[in-house]
């Protein structure tokens, strides 16, 4: 698999084995994940007691907009933004046709894209 | 091939479209980080099995959603392990689909002719964040539900519309037990065939168009 020789191999059997290796090691760091950290059962529902709701981390970006956003504005955070974020993200092929302008468009929609993915995942866990 | 696999394969005869599967070429320039995607379909099937087996413990019932997780969790022979690596797995293909997608982006593979099969992985990724959003209310515990009325709440937001589709999605005012057998549906039923059918969309178009060349 060297970069630079791009001589076609056939996926059986020439890329077989690292296929295999790949499925034996990505499984293989599951179990060891569970094993060595199950993840445990929150408390019961009270509804006596407050509760910071505490999401995935794949949707703290989410809760953070919910934070920036309240009163009149949660509209635009909770529903415009994240909805017009899956449209640029839908659109990359479409903004870039090929000329390097436009493939630095492309580069520009989606480093904000990942770019705000990362840092409103970041603030959250280092609590800005 | 022996002699039963020939009496199956004279009735079913699914030899020679599957020879091209393995047989098809691919560029000899692909690195490592061509298996992001792969590893995500691998970590998708584990999620299916061991979802499976969880489904034939977990009972998605206001009342005994919570206690029937406890017994997954105490009783049930390797529960703890079957919902440790559900729940591990489903943030490793959150992790794979994200790298995934950066990859294909470095290597400008949304280019045409692979539109369509851009937007088909997005929107996996965007039923993965459903699903994910959906079986984290199942467990039934304090966290769960809180997230789950905030998450909710949002839709609530929308003008004129907001408040009925809030109704929909929880099936009443608030987040009870038909919420959680609404999300039960969504999580095991729904959201994983129509993530099937986007898969198999994914998956034709790569066969169609082969593996993009890279950089």
């Amino acid at each position: 698999m060297e970069s630079g020789d791009r001589g076609d191999k056939r996926l059986y059997p020439d890329y077989m084995s690292e296929i295999l290796i790949v499925i034996f090691f990505s499984l293989g760091l599951v179990v060891l994940l569970s094993l060595l950290f199950p993840p445990p059962l929150g408390r019961e529902i009270s509804f006596f007691s407050a509760y910071q709701p505490a999401p995935e981390w794949y949707f703290l970006w989410l809760y953070q907009l919910v934070r920036y956003f309240s009163g009149q504005w949660a509209f635009i955070g909770n529903i415009i933004v994240p909805l017009s974020s899956l449209a640029l993200l839908l659109s990359i092929p479409f903004i870039d046709h090929g000329t390097k302008v436009s493939r630095n468009m492309a580069i520009a929609a989606f480093a904000l894209l990942f770019g705000s993915f990362l840092v409103l995942t970041l603030f959250p866990l280092i609590r800005i | 091939m022996g002699k039963a696999f020939d009496w199956i394969y004279s009735r079913f005869g699914i030899k020679e479209s599957h020879k091209g599967l393995l047989k098809r070429t691919i560029p000899g320039n692909v690195n490592y980080s061509y298996c992001l995607g792969g590893m995500a379909f691998i970590f998708y099937c584990t999620l299916l099995i061991s979802g499976m087996l969880l489904s034939s413990y977990y009972i998605p019932s206001e009342k005994e959603a919570f206690q029937s997780v406890v017994r997954i969790m105490r009783v049930a022979n390797l529960g703890l392990l079957i919902r440790a690596i559900h729940k591990w797995t489903a943030n490793l293909l959150m992790l794979s689909i994200l790298l995934h997608t950066l990859r294909v982006f470095a290597n400008k593979a949304y280019r045409p002719p692979r539109e369509l099969n851009w937007i088909a992985g997005a929107f996996t990724l965007v039923l993965s964040f459903a699903s994910g959003f959906t079986g984290y209310l199942l467990p039934w515990d304090q966290k769960a539900y809180w997230a789950t009325v905030v998450g909710t709440n949002m839709i609530a937001t929308i003008p004129l519309i907001g408040n009925s589709l809030l109704l929909l999605v929880r099936g009443g005012p608030e987040v009870t037990g038909f919420t959680l057998v609404r999300f039960y549906s969504l999580h095991v039923i729904w959201f994983p065939l129509l993530m099937n059918l986007l898969l198999w969309a994914h998956f034709h178009m790569i066969r169609k168009q082969g593996i993009s060349g890279g950089l």
